[in-house]
C-alpha cells in the first residue's frame, strides 16, 4: 500500500489485513464443513436410534429416526425463535421473544470468556482455565454482593454500588487465580497448559467445599450460597426483556464495551504491544525490553480478570447465587476465541454464533427428538476445521479459489 | 572418468529461478570446488543432485547413468553423501547411533539394534581413513570438527562415493581446515570424488582441483585451479571487479563508553561460558572480538546488552553501573544493539515493518503519548529507515518475513543506528548477507563510529574484524586470548589464538 | 532458581514417605500410624495399580507421540472415546461374556486410533497447530461419546455391563497368599491376582521401554522430535514415523480408555467431563515428569494413583470428616507442585513444529 493513501483507509486495513480476512474466510469455511458433517451424523445416528415414526423427508419415510432437516432448522431459526412463521403466516414472533433472549444471554456470557482465552493466547499461553476462574469470579461476585448489602442503601443507588461491587470482587478473584499459573510458568516454567487444567479441578472442589462448609443456607438442601439481593442484579435496562428471561442489553452493552476495551488494549497501548510480541516471538520480545516474566503475569492476570467477571455477570445477571453446577462457559470460551482467530472483534461475532448454538441446542431438544448434546460434537469439529487452514487452502487451490484465501 | 555430470539444470521456485540451465561435471577421484555468493544457487543445485529437489528442467548421471532422484534414498543408493552446513545430527544420541541411523545392523530377526555392530562398523571405518573418533561419545559432548567427521562417516558408511560438502569450513577454526582438508586428501586418495560448495576464494584455490563458479543461479565458469587467479575467480563470483580489501582509516578514539570488567557468565551446568572478561570500548572507536562461534561471544553480548544477568563482574555504560539492569534500561541509556539472530531476535518475523521499528522503543516517549502508541509517527519513522538504510521493498506495511535476509538486516541495523546510540553492540552483521548489503552495512559502521559512536563488533568472519576493527580480542573458550592490532597481526597467529594457542608456544 | 533433578526429587519424596513409615510404626496410634496401617493394605495397592492404568497407558501413547515431534495434548479425547466405544460394542454384543468384553476392548481401541488417525492427518498432512487440533481432539469426543450414548441408552451415561473379571496366577497366587510370611501374601494378594487390564499395563510399559530404546524404529522415533532433518536425509520418511507414532498413541491410549471403562468400571459416564476426568491431562503431567521414560512415566503415575487411593482409604478406613472433595484436590495440587518443582522438562528439540520435507511429498 502507498504512502499516500488515506489514513483512515490505512486504519481500516490494519484491521482487516490479509490475515484476518484470511481467518474470516477459513472460520466460515469451518462452520459449513461442521455444519455438512453434522448432518451426515445426524442421519447415521437416526439409524441406530429407536423410534416409533420415522420422519417424512420431501415425501420420503427414512430408515433414519431423525430428521437433519429439522434439527438444522431449529438449531438456526428456532435458536431465534421461528421468525420466518410470520413470513409463512403460522404463527407470531417479536425480537423479544425469550429465545433470543436466550441466545444473547450466552452470547454475553462468551464474549468474557472468549475475550479471557484471546488475551493470553495473544500472550502466547493457553489458559484452559478459565472455568476455574468462572467459578471463583461467580463465588467472589455472590459473596461480596451478598456480604456487602447491608451496608448500602436498596434500590438504584444500591445497584449502582452492589453491581460495580460484584464484577470488581469477581475480577479480582479470577485476575489472582488466573495470574497464578502465570507466575508459576514466569518464575518456575511449569507449563501453563497442563497448571491451568488442574486449578480448574482443584477450584472446583475448593469452592464446592467453601460453600458447603460455610456460605450455604441452613435452609438449603443444595450447595449454594444465599440469593444476592435484588439491587445487585444488573437492571433490565434500556428497555426490557421479560425479567424471567435473566437478560439485560445493560449485560450485553458491558460485553461490547470490553470488545472494545481489550481491542484497544492489544493494537493501540505499549503493554499491548509488549503482550503481543511476547506472545508471538519470545526472544525477540526480551530484545526488545519487554519484561517478559512480568507480562506473563500481567496478562495472565487481565486474562483470568475477564474471566471472572463471566463468573460475576453470570451470577449478577442470570443465576442470582453460586451453584455448585455452574455452566461450562470456560470450555466454550476456547472454542470462540480459536474460531475468532483470538481477534477481540471477532470474538465478538463468534459470541454470536455460539450464542446460537447454545439457544439451540435447547429448541433442539424441544423441538425434535435428536439429544441436544450434538451441538457439542459440532463445537469440536468447528474447532479440528479451523486448527487445519492448510485443508482449506488445498481445497481452495483444486476449485480454483485460492487466490482469495491467499490474498 | 566422469564421475557426476549435470547439465542444463534448471530449478524454479515462487518467484525466483534458483538455478538456471546450470551444468557441472566432476571428474572421479578429485576434489571439486563449487564456489559463488550466497545466493547464488550452490545449495539448491546439490539438493538437486542429492534427491532433495527435483528440477524443472535438466539431467543428472552418475558415472555416465543418467539417473532421476526422488528422495535422498536414491541418491544414497547410488552412492552420493551429503555434509550439509547444519550438521544433521541427533545430539541426544551416540556417534554410532547417528552413524547408522536408517540403516540400523540389526540382530533378534530385526527386533533389535545390534549396538555392537554398529560401533565395530564405525572403528573400521576410522581406522580405514585415519579418523579419531569415539564411536560411544554422545554427539552434543563432541566439538564441532568431530561432529564434521561423524557426518562424514555417515556418508561413508551408507557407500558413498561422491561426497557433498556444503560450507564445510565456515564453522571450523584455521587448524581445523587445515586437517578437514588433509582428510579430503586421503578420501580422494582412496578413489572418493569431493564436491565442496564455498564462497571463499583461498579455499577453493587451495584444496580443490577443480572449480565451477555460480552466479546469480548460472555457470559463469569452470576451470582447473592450477589456471586461475584469485583475482579471476573473485570478478567471476561478483560479476564486476572487487577490491577485495576493505580499508579503513583509523578511528580517533575519546572517553570510555563501555567498561567490561572481571565478566563471568555460567550456564545451567555450571560451565562458565564467559570467563573474568575484561576490555573497555571508547567513543569513535569500533573494538572487534574475534572467535570461532560459540566461544562465549554470545553469552558476553547478552551479559553486556542486559539480556541476561552475569554470575560475577561488572558492566558500566557511559558511567553508570548497568549489571543489575533491565533489558529496557539499557536501551533507554542509549545502548543499541544488532543481534547475532534477525529472525528470532531482531525482528517480529509476523509483524510489520511499522511494528519492527519501534521494537525496543515501544514506550519511548518519540511513539508514545502515555501508554498509548502513536502509530503515525511510527509509520513515519519506519518510512525514514527504509529510505535511509535502502531497504527494499519500500513498504513500510511489509512483515518482516517477506523481505530477504540483507533487507532484514539493512532495517535492523537502521532502526539500531537510528537510535543515536552512544554504543552500538553489532554482531555478525554480515552474515548470510548479499555482498551489496555487505558493503552499506560495513561503510554505516564506519560512519557511526566516525561521528564518534563506540562500536563493539563480533564476527567470525576475520577479514571484517581485521578491517573494521581499530583493536581486536580472541575470545577462546569464554576468556580473552589476547588483545591485538589488527593491522599488524598475521592471519596464522589469529587462527592460533582462536584454537586456544598462543603464538610464541608453538 | 536452580531446579532440584528429578533424583533428587525422588529421594526427597521417598525420604517424607520414610518419615511417615517411620513415624508410624514408632507411635501406631498417631495419625502417621493410621496412615501407614492403611497404606500397607494391599487393597490399597490394588486400587492403586488399578487406578494407574488409563492415566500409564494413555502417558506411554503421549510418550510415542511426542518423542517423534507430535504434541498430542488430545489424549484425554482418545481416552474418552474409546471408553465410551468398549461399552458401547461390548453391550451391543449382550455385555455379559467374556469373549463380548473383549470384542468390546477391541472396538474401543479402534476408535481411538481412528481418531489418532485422524489427529495425525490433521496435523502431519495439512500442518495444523498441533495444540489447538489436540484440543480439538478432546471436545470432538467431549461431544461425540455423550451425543452417542444419549442417541443409542437414551442418557448420557450408559446402561451397566459386565466387567473384567480377575486373573490368578496359577498355583503361585495360593502359596503366595497362604504362605504366612506376610510380604510373600502381600505380593501374592497384589500381583498374583489382579484385573487383567494391570497385567496389561505391565506389558506395555516393558514393550514400550524395549521399543523406544533397542528398536530401529525406536531410534528414529527419537531422531524424527531431535532433529527431523537428521532423519530424512538418513533416507527415513520423517512423515511415516510421524504417522506411526501418532497411531500407537491412539493404540495405547485406547487400551487405557478401554480399561477403565469395560476393565474397571462395567459402564461409560457421560456427565459434564466424562468419568475420564482429567486422566488425558495428568497422563501428560506423568510423562514430563517421568522424563519421556516409560518406567519414570509409570513410577509418576503410581505416584498420582497412589495419592487418590489413599484418599479413598481415608474415607473409607478412617473417622476423620474430612470432606472428600478437598482430599480429591490432592492429587491435582501434586501435578502443579511436582511441574513447578520439576520445571521444563527438555522438550524433544522439533516438538511441535510441522516438518516440512525438502523434496514436494
Amino acid at each position: 500500500m502507498s504512502q499516500d493513501t488515506p489514513r483512515w483507509r490505512r486504519a481500516i486495513a490494519r484491521l482487516v489485513d490479509a490475515s484476518v480476512k484470511e481467518r474470516l474466510v477459513i472460520s466460515v469455511a469451518a462452520l459449513v464443513l461442521a455444519v455438512a458433517v453434522g448432518f451426515v451424523i445426524v442421519t447415521l445416528a437416526g439409524l441406530a436410534a429407536s423410534c416409533t415414526t420415522h420422519p417424512t423427508i420431501f415425501g420420503v419415510r427414512t430408515p433414519s429416526c431423525y430428521d437433519p432437516f429439522a434439527v438444522y432448522s431449529e438449531l438456526f431459526l428456532g435458536a431465534i425463535g421461528h421468525p420466518e412463521q410470520v413470513l409463512f403466516g403460522t404463527g407470531t414472533w417479536t425480537p423479544l421473544d425469550f429465545r433470543v433472549a436466550s441466545l444473547l444471554r450466552s452470547t454475553t456470557l462468551l464474549v468474557f470468556t472468549g475475550l479471557a482465552v484471546a488475551v493470553s493466547f495473544r500472550a502466547g499461553m493457553f489458559n484452559i482455565g478459565v472455568q476455574g476462574q468462572l467459578l471463583l469470579g461467580a463465588l467472589a461476585a455472590a459473596l461480596a454482593t451478598v456480604y456487602a448489602a447491608p451496608l448500602v442503601p436498596g434500590g438504584v443507588v444500591g445497584t449502582l454500588v452492589l453491581v460495580p461491587v460484584g464484577i470488581v470482587a469477581g475480577a479480582l478473584a479470577g485476575g489472582v487465580w488466573g495470574a497464578i499459573p502465570g507466575a508459576l510458568k514466569a518464575y518456575a516454567d511449569a507449563n501453563e497448559v497442563i497448571t491451568t487444567i488442574m486449578l480448574n479441578f482443584v477450584a472446583a472442589n475448593l469452592a464446592y467445599v467453601a460453600v458447603s462448609t460455610w456460605f450455604t443456607p441452613a435452609d438449603s438442601s443444595l450447595v449454594q450460597t444465599a440469593t444476592i439481593p435484588a439491587a445487585a442484579r444488573i437492571p433490565n435496562v434500556p428497555f426490557g426483556f421479560q425479567p424471567r428471561d435473566n437478560f439485560s442489553l445493560l449485560g450485553l452493552l458491558f460485553a461490547v464495551a470490553l470488545v472494545v476495551g481489550v481491542a484497544y488494549l492489544l493494537a493501540r497501548t505499549s503493554f499491548g504491544y509488549d503482550l503481543r510480541t511476547s506472545g508471538s516471538q519470545p526472544e525477540a520480545a526480551a530484545y526488545g525490553g519487554v519484561k517478559e516474566k512480568r507480562t506473563m503475569v500481567t496478562s495472565m492476570g487481565i486474562s483470568g480478570a475477564l474471566g471472572g467477571i463471566s463468573g460475576a455477570m453470570l451470577v449478577l445477571m442470570v443465576q442470582g447465587r453460586w451453584l455448585s453446577n455452574l455452566p461450562q462457559l470456560g470450555f466454550d470460551g476456547i472454542t470462540v476465541s480459536i474460531l475468532a482467530g483470538n481477534n477481540p472483534l471477532g470474538v465478538g461475532f463468534a459470541a454470536l454464533l455460539f450464542g446460537v448454538l447454545k439457544s439451540g441446542s435447547a429448541a433442539i431438544g424441544f423441538g425434535t427428538n435428536v439429544p441436544p448434546a450434538l451441538v457439542d460434537v459440532l463445537r469440536g469439529l468447528i474447532i479440528l476445521f479451523v486448527a487445519m487452514p492448510e485443508f482449506f487452502r488445498l481445497l481452495g487451490g483444486r476449485l480454483g479459489v485460492g487466490g482469495d484465501v491467499d490474498a | 572418468m566422469t564421475s557426476i555430470s549435470l547439465s542444463g539444470i534448471t530449478k524454479r521456485f515462487p518467484g525466483v529461478v534458483a538455478n538456471d540451465d546450470v551444468t557441472l561435471t566432476v571428474e572421479e577421484g578429485t576434489v571439486h570446488a563449487l564456489l559463488g555468493e550466497n545466493g547464488a544457487g550452490k545449495t539448491t543445485l546439490m539438493n538437486v543432485l542429492y534427491g532433495l529437489y527435483e528440477p524443472d528442467e535438466g539431467t543428472v548421471s552418475v558415472d555416465g547413468t543418467e539417473r532421476a532422484f526422488d528422495s535422498p534414498r536414491d541418491a544414497i543408493d547410488a552412492g552420493i553423501g551429503m555434509i550439509h552446513q547444519h550438521f544433521m545430527l541427533v545430539d541426544s544420541m551416540t556417534v554410532a547411533e547417528n552413524v547408522v541411523l536408517g540403516n540400523e545392523p540389526r540382530k533378534w530377526r530385526g527386533l533389535r539394534v545390534d549396538r555392537e555392530a554398529a560401533r565395530a562398523a564405525v572403528d573400521d571405518l576410522c581406522d580405514r581413513y585415519g579418523f579419531d573418533v569415539d564411536p560411544t561419545a554422545r554427539v552434543a559432548d563432541v566439538s564441532v570438527g568431530v561432529q564434521q567427521r561423524v557426518e562424514i562417516l555417515k556418508a561413508l558408511y551408507r557407500g558413498a562415493d561422491v561426497l557433498i560438502l556444503d560450507e564445510p569450513t565456515a564453522v571450523l577454526t584455521p587448524q581445523e581446515v587445515d586437517d578437514l582438508f588433509e582428510v579430503l586428501g586421503e578420501l580422494t586418495a582412496e578413489g572418493k570424488t569431493i564436491i565442496f560448495i564455498t564462497h571463499k576464494l583461498g579455499e577453493a584455490l587451495h584444496a580443490a582441483d577443480d572449480v565451477t563458479v555460480l552466479r546469480d543461479g548460472k555457470t559463469v565458469g569452470a576451470l582447473p585451479t592450477a589456471d586461475t587467479t584469485r583475482e579471476e575467480l573473485a570478478e567471476l563470483m561478483v560479476g564486476r571487479e572487487v577490491l577485495l580489501d576493505i580499508d579503513a582509516d583509523a578511528g580517533a578514539p575519546g572517553d570510555t563508553v563501555l567498561d567490561v570488567d572481571s565478566l563471568t557468565v555460567t550456564d545451567g551446568d555450571g560451565i562458565d561460558r564467559v570467563a573474568d572478561v575484561s576490555m573497555r570500548v571508547r567513543a569513535g572507536e569500533v573494538y572487534g572480538i574475534a572467535g570461532v562461534d560459540g566461544n562465549g561471544q554470545a553469552e558476553l553480548v547478552e551479559a553486556i546488552t542486559g539480556l541476561r544477568v552475569p554470575d560475577a563482574g561488572a558492566v558500566t555504560f557511559d558511567g553508570e553501573d548497568v549489571t543489575q539492569r533491565s533489558r529496557r534500561h539499557h536501551i533507554e541509556a542509549g545502548m543499541a544493539y544488532v543481534p547475532e539472530d534477525r529472525h528470532e531476535r531482531g525482528l517480529v518475523m509476523d509483524s510489520d515493518l511499522v511494528a519492527n521499528g519501534i521494537l525496543g522503543s515501544q514506550r519511548a516517549p518519540a511513539f508514545t503519548t502515555g501508554s498509548r502508541i502513536d502509530w503515525q509517527s511510527a509509520r513515519t519513522h519506519a518510512t525514514d529507515v527504509i529510505d535511509t538504510y535502502d531497504v527494499r521493498p519500500r513498504d513500510a506495511d511489509a512483515t518482516a518475513a517477506s523481505l530477504s535476509g540483507g533487507n532484514q538486516q539493512k532495517f535492523i541495523v537502521g532502526r539500531e543506528f537510528e537510535r543515536d546510540p552512544d554504543l552500538v553492540v553489532v554482531m555478525h552483521p554480515t552474515r548470510g548477507v548479499d555482498i551489496g548489503s555487505t558493503e552499506f552495512i560495513r561503510e554505516r559502521l564506519l560512519e557511526l563510529r566516525d561521528e564518534g559512536t563506540a562500536v563493539l563488533l563480533v564476527s567470525s568472519k576475520l577479514d571484517e574484524v581485521t578491517s573494521l576493527s581499530d583493536r581486536l580480542a580472541v575470545l577462546y573458550e569464554g576468556r580473552v586470548m589476547d588483545e591485538v592490532d589488527p593491522d599488524t597481526v598475521t592471519e596464522e597467529a589469529l587462527g592460533l589464538l582462536m584454537a586456544g594457542q598462543h603464538p610464541e608456544e608453538q | 532458581m536452580r531446579k532440584p533433578d528429578r533424583g533428587t526429587l525422588m529421594a526427597a519424596l521417598g525420604g517424607l514417605a520414610a518419615v511417615v513409615v517411620a513415624l508410624g510404626v514408632v507411635f501406631p496410634g498417631s495419625v502417621a500410624g493410621e496412615l501407614l496401617g492403611i497404606a500397607s493394605r494391599p487393597i490399597m495397592a490394588e486400587i492403586a495399580l488399578r487406578l494407574a492404568v488409563p492415566i500409564t497407558l494413555a502417558a506411554l501413547g503421549g510418550i510415542f507421540a511426542e518423542k517423534s515431534g507430535v504434541i498430542n495434548i488430545g489424549l484425554e479425547g482418545l481416552l474418552i472415546i474409546s471408553s465410551f466405544t468398549a461399552v458401547l460394542v461390548a453391550w451391543a454384543l449382550g455385555g455379559t461374556t467374556s469373549a463380548a468384553l473383549w470384542t468390546g476392548f477391541a472396538g474401543g481401541v479402534l476408535a481411538s486410533v481412528l481418531l489418532a488417525g485422524l489427529f495425525a492427518v490433521v496435523c502431519i498432512k495439512y500442518e495444523a497447530d498441533q495444540i489447538i487440533a489436540g484440543l480439538a481432539v478432546w471436545l470432538v469426543a467431549l461431544g461425540l461419546a455423550p451425543f452417542a450414548s444419549s442417541v443409542v441408552f437414551g442418557g448420557k451415561n450408559t446402561t451397566s455391563i459386565n466387567r473384567f473379571s480377575e486373573w490368578t496366577v496359577p498355583v503361585l497366587h495360593d502359596a503366595f497368599v497362604n504362605s504366612g510370611v506376610g510380604i510373600l501374601s502381600y505380593v501374592g494378594h497384589v500381583l498374583l491376582r489382579a484385573n487383567p487390564i494391570v497385567y496389561l499395563m505391565f506389558g506395555a510399559v516393558a514393550v514400550s521401554w524395549y521399543v523406544l530404546n533397542h528398536t530401529a524404529f525406536g531410534r528414529w522415533v527419537e531422531a524424527s522430535g531431535e532433529n527431523p532433518n537428521a532423519l530424512d536425509t538418513a533416507g527415513v520418511n520423517v512423515h511415516r514415523v510421524r504417522y506411526a507414532s501418532v497411531l500407537v498413541s491412539g493404540l495405547l491410549s485406547g487400551m487405557g480408555g478401554a480399561a477403565l471403562s469395560v476393565g474397571h468400571v462395567g459402564s461409560f459416564v457421560g456427565n459434564g467431563t466424562t468419568m475420564i476426568d482429567g486422566k488425558g491431562f495428568i497422563a501428560i503431567a506423568t510423562y514430563l515428569f517421568g522424563n519421556y521414560n516409560p518406567l519414570g512415566t509409570f513410577g509418576a503415575a503410581m505416584l498420582f494413583s497412589g495419592l487418590e487411593s489413599l484418599q479413598i482409604g481415608i474415607q473409607q478406613f478412617t473417622p476423620y470428616e474430612v470432606p472428600s472433595q478437598l482430599i480429591q484436590v490432592i492429587p491435582y495440587v501434586t501435578v502443579v507442585v511436582v511441574l513447578v518443582l520439576v520445571g521444563r522438562t527438555r522438550i524433544p528439540e522439533a516438538a511441535g513444529e510441522y516438518y516440512e520435507s525438502g523434496d514436494d511429498r
